[in-house]
C-alpha cells in the first residue's frame, strides 16, 4: 500500500526463518527498561503523516485510499483481518493476534482450509466463516474497484469457496500455488464483515447472520451492497456515529472522527480477541506537514505520545529526547518510486520509450539525496526488492545502481534518439520506430517537458524534487513542479485510460513508494501486472506479467523472485528514489508496549503509561 | 459672460469658437501645472514620504539592477544547503543549495512586479466600478455595490487558495488572483467619492452644458478622485505583497525554482530550532521594508493630495 515519507517495514515467508530473525534485529525496540509503576487508563496520542489523515474506513479499499493511513494504522483497529502480520517488531504472521488459524493446503496446494478463532462482533454476534464469505462475495463481484486487484490473480485465481460450518473456510484454487505467497499476498487481504452490512440503505435493519438469500449472495446484490458501503465510507463525517461502522471486531472503535482526520478510539468493551487495550483513549492527531507535527513534539506538555522528528530537525534530536521522548528509526520493507502516466494522451507515448524512462532514472542522484537530504537514514531503492531491512530478496540487480547519476548520460540517451536541445530543452526532432529515433507515438517537435506533482509539507522529499528539477534542467528535460497533500497526490495518481479527462496527470510523487502490505511477499504484483488496481501509471508488460505470475507458482521461489527484480531494475517501470525510514520515531518515555511493526501496522491495544 | 466664462474667470471675456468647444465646455485648467508642484512640494516636505520613497528605490535597485551587479545561480539545487553567510555566499544557502542573496533579489522583482500590476489592475477595475455605479446611481449602484457586498463577504484566504490550488501559480495568475480580491476595496472608496462629486457645481454645469453621462465619469468623476485613486493604490500594493508573502508562506507562491519573498520565509520556518537565520530574517526584513515603504509613500501622498491637508 501507499505510504508517505515519514515511513516503512517488511515481509517475509514462513520457509525463511533466518530472514525473519534478520528481520527482527533490525525492528526498532522503544520501551525503556527502567522500572516504573503500570497505569491503567490514559490518553494516547499518535500523530499521522504530514497531510496524510484517514480517509477510508471500509476494509475494501480502493485505489486512491490504499494507504497504511487508512489500513494500518486506522481500519485494522476496528477490523481485523484474517491473519495480523507482524510478531512485535519482527516480520512474519501473527498467528497468535489472527482471527485465523494457520491454513491448512492440501490437494497439491489446490484446496485451503481455514478455520477461525472464537471472535465476537460489537453487535452480539460471532465472527464466523459467513463474515469471510461476505467478504469474498462482495470482493468477487467488485474486483476492479478493489485497489489490490491483479488480474488473474485474487480472486480469479479461486475457483470456488465455501463455508462448511460456521469456523471452516475452504477455498478451491485453479491451479497449485505456492503456499507461502499465497498466504501472504492473498489471505493476508481478506478481512471478514458483519453481516450487520449487509444491506443496501441506512434505513434497512441489520439482517440476521442466519437469514437466507442476503443481498450479497448473488453478484447484483453484491455490488449494490458494495455501493451502499462504498458511499457511507466516502462520507468521513458519519464515520463515528453510522450504525454501519459501529459494529467491529478489533480492539478498538471510533468514538469520535472529523473530516481533517483526527481520530478519537476508544476501547471496543466487546472484543474478545488477546492484548485487550489498557488505554482509556487513543487518539490520532492530523497534521499539514512535517514542521507542524515538530512544533508541538517540541513545544512539550506531552500533547503527543508518539510522533517523530523530520530529518530536517534531526539536529533536535537530544531536545526532544529531553522532553521525555525516546527516538528511534521506524524501518519498514518497502521502496520508493514515483509514477509516470503510460497512458497520459500527450505524455504516456515518451514515458514509454525505455531510453527515456533510462534518461530519467539517470538523474536521480540517490547516494546524494540519502546523505544530504535524509541524513542517511534511507537506504537506495534500485528495482521493486526492499534492501532494507535485511532480507534475503533482494538480488545484486537491486543492490546495484544499474543507472547511476548521470547527467551527460541521460543527455547521451537522449540525443542518440533523434532528441536536440532547442530552446535549451529537448525536442524530437527525429520521429519514427527506427532504433535512432524518438519511438512510436512521439511527434516531430515534441518536447521533454512533464509535470511532476509532489507531497507537501515534507522538507526532504522538496529538496530531492528541486534537485531532480535542476539536474532534468541540465539535460534538457523541464520539470514543472507542484506540491499537494498525500490525499491529493494519491487520489491523482489514479490508473486511467486515455480519453479520461482523469488522465492527464504526468508524474505524482506520493513521497513513500510501496509498503509491502498487505502484499507481504515482494512479487510487485498489485502494482506492475497489467491492470492490478494499483498499478498507478497503467505499466502494462507481457514480460512483467509472465515474471510476476511466474513467482506466484513457481517450485524455486527466489530463481522467479531472482529473474523479476533484474527485468524490472532494467525496464524501470517507475522512477526509483531513495527509500527512507517510515519515520524516525518520538515515543514517550512513560508509553510502554509500543513496537514499531514491520508492516507499519498500529497496536494500541498494547500500549500503557507507567508513573 | 458665456457659462464657460463664468466656469473659467481666467478666460476674461474671450469667446470661444464654438466650433472647439467639446459637449461638456471644459477648457484646460490654467492652474494644472501648479496644482502638480503644490502636490509634489507637500509630498517632498513629508519626511516618511521621503524615507518611503528612498526604500522603494533602493529596492527596486536591489532587486532589477542588483542581479547584474551581484551573480549567482539562483535557480539551480545542489547539495551544499543551509550553508551560513560566508565567502562565495553572503547571506548563506537555503534548503535547496541556492544563493539566497541572488534569491532575494529575484523573490524582491516578483514581488514588486505582482505588487505593482496588481495594484494598477485593481484600481483600473475598482475606479471605473465605483465611479460608474456612484454616479448613475439607482438600480445600477444597488446592484454593483451588491455584487461587490457579496464577494466582500467570501473569505479572501479561501478565494486565494481555491484560484492557486486549481491553477499553476505564475505570475499571471498571482496577479489576477490578488487583483480580483483587491479591487472590492478600491470600488467602494471610489463609490464614495462618487457620490459627493456628482452633486458638486461643475458636475451640474457640465450637465446643463449638455456633456453627456459617460463624459461626466471620465472627464469629470474619475479625475477629481485621482487622489483617493492614487493614495489607495500605493496601499494595494503593499497589501498585495503581503498577499503574495502569505500566498508563498502557506505553499501556494510561484513554483519552484521562481522566489518569492513568501516562499523563502516558509522554507526557513522549517529550520526555525536550527537557528539558521539567514534563511528567515533577509526574506522577512525586506517583505517589512517595501511595505513600509509603500505605506509612507501611500500616507505622504494622501496628506499631498488631500486639500485641507495641504501647507499653503
Amino acid at each position: 500500500m501507499k505510504q508517505i515519507t515519514r515511513k516503512r517495514a517488511i515481509a517475509l515467508i514462513g520457509t525463511t526463518a533466518a530472514a525473519a530473525m534478520l528481520l527482527a534485529a533490525c525492528g526498532s525496540s522503544t520501551s525503556s527498561s527502567s522500572s516504573t509503576t503500570r497505569v491503567t487508563g490514559g490518553t494516547a496520542t499518535f500523530a499521522e503523516g504530514p497531510g496524510a489523515s484517514p480517509n477510508y474506513i471500509f476494509p475494501l479499499t480502493p485505489p486512491s485510499n490504499f494507504s497504511v493511513d487508512n489500513l494500518a494504522q486506522f481500519q485494522i483497529l476496528m477490523y481485523r483481518p484474517l491473519y495480523f502480520f507482524g510478531v512485535g517488531n519482527a516480520a512474519g504472521i501473527n498467528y497468535a493476534d489472527s482471527i485465523a488459524n494457520p491454513p491448512v493446503f492440501s490437494n497439491g496446494n489446490k484446496t485451503v482450509t481455514i478455520t477461525l478463532k472464537h471472535y465476537v462482533w460489537s453487535d452480539g454476534e460471532q465472527v464466523t466463516s459467513r463474515d469471510v464469505i461476505f467478504w469474498m462475495n462482495l470482493l468477487k463481484a467488485n474486483k476492479t474497484a478493489w485497489a489490490a486487484y491483479v488480474p488473474g490473480a485474487f480472486p480469479d485465481n479461486v475457483v470456488s469457496y465455501s463455508a462448511p460450518n460456521a469456523t471452516t473456510v475452504v477455498f478451491q484454487l485453479n491451479q497449485s500455488y505456492n503456499p507461502t505467497w499465497f498466504t501472504y499476498n492473498e489471505l493476508s487481504q481478506i478481512t471478514p464483515l458483519p453481516i450487520a452490512w449487509d444491506r443496501t440503505s441506512l434505513s434497512q435493519p441489520a439482517p440476521s447472520p442466519t437469514a437466507a438469500n442476503l443481498p450479497d449472495t448473488t453478484p447484483s446484490g453484491a455490488v449494490a451492497v458494495y455501493k451502499f458501503l462504498n458511499a457511507q465510507a466516502t462520507s468521513l463525517s458519519t464515520y463515528a456515529t453510522s450504525p454501519i461502522w459501529a459494529v467491529v471486531d478489533g480492539p478498538w472503535k471510533l468514538s469520535s472522527f472529523t473530516t481533517e482526520g483526527k481520530a478519537v478510539f476508544v476501547p471496543n468493551k466487546s472484543y474478545t480477541g488477546p492484548n485487550k487495550p489498557s488505554l482509556s483513549q487513543f487518539v490520532e492527531l492530523p497534521f499539514t506537514a512535517d514542521s507542524a507535527e515538530f512544533n508541538v513534539l517540541r513545544s512539550g506538555g506531552g500533547a503527543i505520545s508518539f510522533g517523530y522528528i523530520p530529518v530536517s530537525d534531526l539536529s533536535q534530536k537530544s531536545t526532544i529526547e529531553s522532553l521525555g521522548y525516546n527516538v528511534t528509526p521506524w524501518i519498514d520493507f518497502g521502496f520508493n518510486y514515483w509514477v509516470v502516466n503510460f497512458n497520459n494522451p500527450a505524455v504516456g507515448p515518451i514515458f514509454k520509450q525505455t531510453y527515456v524512462r533510462q534518461a530519467l532514472q539517470h538523474l536521480v542522484d540517490q547516494p546524494a539525496w540519502i546523505s544530504t537530504f535524509l541524513k542517511g537514514y534511507a537506504v537506495p531503492s534500485y528495482s521493486p526488492v526492499p534492501l532494507a531491512p535485511a532480507n534475503p530478496f533482494a538480488d545484486s540487480s537491486s543492490r546495484n545502481n544499474l543507472f547511476p547519476y548521470s547527467v551527460s548520460a541521460a543527455k547521451s540517451l537522449l540525443a542518440s534518439h533523434g532528441w536536440k536541445l532547442v530552446n535549451g530543452v529537448m525536442t524530437c526532432e527525429s520521429p519514427g520506430t527506427g532504433p535512432t529515433q524518438c519511438g512510436a507515438g512521439i511527434a516531430s517537435g515534441a518536447t521533454m517537458t512533464f509535470n511532476l506533482q509532489y507531497l507537501s509539507g515534507v522538507t526532504a522529499t522538496q529538496q530531492e524534487m528541486a534537485a531532480y528539477q535542476s539536474a532534468a534542467a541540465q539535460a534538457g528535460i523541464k520539470i514543472n513542479l507542484s506540491s499537494g497533500t498525500f490525499n491529493q497526490v494519491i487520489t491523482n495518481a489514479a490508473p486511467c485510460t486515455p480519453t479520461q479527462a482523469s488522465c492527464k496527470w504526468e508524474m505524482e510523487n506520493w513521497g513513500g513508494g510501496w509498503e509491502y502490505s498487505p502484499d507481504n511477499y515482494p512479487t510487485g504484483g498489485e502494482i506492475f501486472a497489467t491492470g492490478a488496481g494499483s498499478n498507478f501509471g497503467s505499466w502494462n508488460d507481457p514480460t512483467t506479467n509472465t515474471l510476476i505470475q511466474q513467482t506466484h507458482t513457481a517450485t524455486n521461489a527466489q530463481a522467479s523472485l531472482n529473474a523479476y527484480q533484474d527485468y524490472m531494475a532494467r525496464a524501470l517501470p517507475v522512477v526509483f528514489q531513495p527509500a527512507a525510514n517510515y519515520q524516525i520515531s518520538a515515543i514517550s518515555k512513560k508509553l510502554r508496549g509500543v513496537t514499531q511493526n514491520a508492516y507499519l501496522n498500529l497496536t494500541p491495544e498494547q500500549w500503557y503509561f507507567v508513573k | 459672460m458665456s457659462i464657460a466664462e463664468s466656469l473659467n474667470p481666467d478666460l476674461e471675456g474671450g469667446v470661444l469658437d464654438a466650433g472647439t468647444v467639446p459637449s461638456g465646455g471644459e477648457v484646460a485648467s490654467a492652474y494644472t501645472g501648479a496644482a502638480w508642484r503644490l502636490t509634489m512640494r507637500s509630498f517632498f516636505d513629508n519626511r516618511l514620504g521621503l524615507v518611503g520613497l528612498v526604500l522603494l528605490v533602493l529596492l527596486l535597485l536591489f532587486s532589477f539592477i542588483g542581479p547584474f551587479v551581484y551573480h549567482s545561480d539562483t535557480l539551480v539545487a545542489n547539495y551544499s544547503i543551509n550553508l551560513p553567510p560566508g565567502p562565495g555566499h553572503p547571506l548563506g544557502t537555503d534548503g535547496n543549495g541556492r544563493d539566497i542573496l541572488g534569491r532575494l533579489m529575484l523573490g524582491g522583482q516578483a514581488s514588486l512586479i505582482i505588487g505593482i500590476a496588481s495594484a494598477i489592475v485593481t484600481t483600473i477595475i475598482g475606479t471605473l466600478w465605483g465611479a460608474i455605479a456612484g454616479f448613475f446611481g439607482g438600480a445600477v449602484d444597488t446592484v454593483m455595490m451588491r455584487i461587490v457586498d457579496v464577494l466582500l463577504a467570501i473569505p479572501t484566504i479561501f478565494i486565494l487558495l481555491y484560484l492557486q490550488t486549481i491553477y499553476h501559480p505564475t505570475v499571471t495568475l498571482l496577479i489576477a488572483t490578488i487583483s480580483s480580491v483587491s479591487w472590492l476595496t478600491a470600488a467602494r472608496l471610489v463609490r464614495g467619492e462618487t457620490l459627493t462629486l456628482r452633486a458638486r457645481e461643475f458636475v451640474r454645469a457640465v450637465k446643463v452644458m449638455g456633456g453627456s453621462r459617460w463624459r461626466i465619469v471620465y472627464r469629470h468623476i474619475i479625475p477629481n478622485t485621482v487622489g483617493v485613486v492614487v493614495v489607495q493604490a500605493t496601499f494595494t500594493v503593499a497589501n498585495a505583497i503581503l498577499i503574495l508573502a502569505t500566498l508563498g508562506f502557506l505553499g501556494f507562491g510561484l513554483e519552484p525554482p521562481a522566489a518569492d519573498w513568501g516562499s523563502m520565509l516558509s522554507g526557513g520556518v522549517n529550520y526555525i530550532y536550527d537557528g539558521y537565520w539567514w534563511l528567515i530574517y533577509p526574506a522577512g526584513l525586506l517583505i517589512v521594508l517595501t511595505v513600509l515603504a509603500f505605506n509612507f509613500i501611500g500616507d505622504a501622498l494622501r496628506d499631498a493630495l488631500e486639500v485641507r491637508l495641504q501647507r499653503r
